[in-house]
């Protein structure tokens, strides 16, 4: 029995990986820590992002109509299939935990003073609860409205700061020592590119047709992600200078520097409107992920009855892991990068190693049978 | 004031998801999904008490330590 009926296509998951990238991403830069070179960092942080991506999508490209619970268990073997995936659940859970609480700091620390961080987290799981609970075609369809809003209000921000931008700001370029770099650029590899690792509960809800030329489309999607990720770096550094580096919102705050003819100003309220949406699109994804995921590992007929008990569970989780905004930033940069790796890399490469192995010993024993 | 508003959320839950759960005779559905509302209903009634819930990111962070030391062994 199929848990999801609903079926996209290949559009639809550029739309949405564009959106699932922006995520947390358009509040806080990827590739914190290189300052006014972070545009090479996160153009460093793509190359190594898309090594992992081709890893994924070269695996769902394998298994047509198999998520990633089902990859494993064909791979791994039943038990430790069924391992790996738990701990992938807990990975889809988790991460969906800290976007929803990185939305309610920023939200709380930068428009609503007054408003508890349950209100706001606890809202934006509710909507985000209504989308898993219509399925993924539903928020795949989202994405098609909502990524061009997005993208819309980037270059309508972008052309109204040019006047406050100084390219020397950028200079000089690569100053920093090698090892920082390349800890920055790992750090855009991971936090947003390797996440995409959560579009392999998706994949399998592609229709047909789409399936073989996936691949291309989803790259695709990442990387017009990242050239906005890198025009916002580049405009941010040349905004804000040596600041960008010690905001936490660098893009918010570039974004409160707009004044156009003393008419056009505190745009910051605005721009929040599309950077919530991203973030929107981001929870459902994850939260779909991880619901699904569960329901598929104990056997359910049904998703529908774990959405509330998992979103509860994620909201008081996102809440009270951190006690302030700035332990989750300070986790997300030092930790992070290295405890999403046997996520993003180690475990969808040892799988598509796995895989090819499987394949070419059974392309072997057809072969000899044939003779 | 806050329990209550708890139990409203919770028992709210309840009522939106169980009824149909039991009509088409979803049992297992049923269990799992009591089964996790009762753990969702434990860690908040805690964290509304104020009880300090072990924080899973404290954890991984110990994990992750222990890794590179192992690995890079420093």
């Amino acid at each position: 029995m199929e848990l999801e009926r609903g079926k996209i296509n290949n559009l639809h998951l550029t739309f949405l990986i564009i959106g699932f990238t922006f995520g947390s991403s358009v509040i806080i830069s990827p590739g914190k820590g290189a300052g006014q070179d972070t545009w090479l960092a996160i153009l460093a942080g793509l190359a190594e992002g898309l090594i992992f991506a081709w890893i994924f999508f070269t695996l769902a490209v394998k298994f047509p109509g198999k998520n990633i619970i089902q990859i494993n268990e064909v791979v791994f073997g039943v038990f430790t299939g069924k391992v790996i995936s738990l701990l992938y659940l807990w990975y889809f859970f988790h991460l969906g935990s800290l976007v929803l609480r990185n939305f309610g700091d920023f939200f709380t620390s930068l428009i609503y003073f007054q408003t508890p961080l349950v209100v706001i987290i606890g809202l934006t799981a509710i909507l985000a609860a209504s989308a898993v609970r219509n399925g993924i075609e539903v928020i795949a369809r989202c994405s098609l409205v909502l990524v061009p809003i997005t993208i819309f209000a980037f270059i309508f921000d972008t052309v109204f700061l040019l006047p406050e931008t100084e390219i020397t700001r950028l200079l000089p370029i690569l100053e920093l020592p090698p090892k920082d770099f390349l800890k920055s650029s790992h750090s855009a590899a991971t936090f947003p590119f390797g996440e995409t690792v959560a579009f392999l509960m998706i994949t399998s809800s592609l229709n047909k047709n789409s399936i073989s030329s996936m691949k291309k489309f989803a790259l695709g999607g990442i990387i017009i992600a990242a050239i906005f990720f890198i025009m916002a770096a580049i405009r941010n550094a040349a905004v804000l200078g040596g600041t960008a580096e010690i905001s936490l919102y660098p893009s918010y705050v570039a974004i409160q520097l707009i004044e156009v003819a003393e008419i056009l100003s505190r745009l910051e309220v605005a721009v929040s409107f599309p950077i919530f949406i991203m973030g929107f699109l981001k929870i459902s994804v994850l939260y779909y992920s991880a619901v699904v995921g569960s329901a598929q590992i104990l056997g359910l007929r049904s998703y529908l009855p774990l959405v509330l008990p998992i979103g509860t569970i994620m909201v008081v989780l996102s809440i009270t892991q951190f006690a302030t905004a700035v332990e989750n930033i300070i986790w997300a940069t030092d930790i992070y990068p290295f405890y999403s790796l046997p996520f993003q890399l180690i475990f969808p490469l040892l799988a598509l190693i796995a895989a090819i192995f499987k394949q070419s010993k059974a392309g072997a024993k057809k072969a000899g049978e044939a003779q | 004031m806050k329990i209550f508003f708890l139990l409203a959320i919770f028992s709210g839950i309840v009522i939106f998801e169980a009824p149909g759960l039991i009509y088409r005779k979803y049992w297992k559905e049923l269990i799992v999904f009591f089964l996790f509302l009762g753990f969702a209903f434990t860690i908040s009634l805690l964290a509304v008490l104020g009880v300090p819930l072990p924080s899973p990111a404290k954890g991984i962070e110990t994990v992750v330590n222990f890794i590179i030391k192992l690995i890079t062994g420093k």
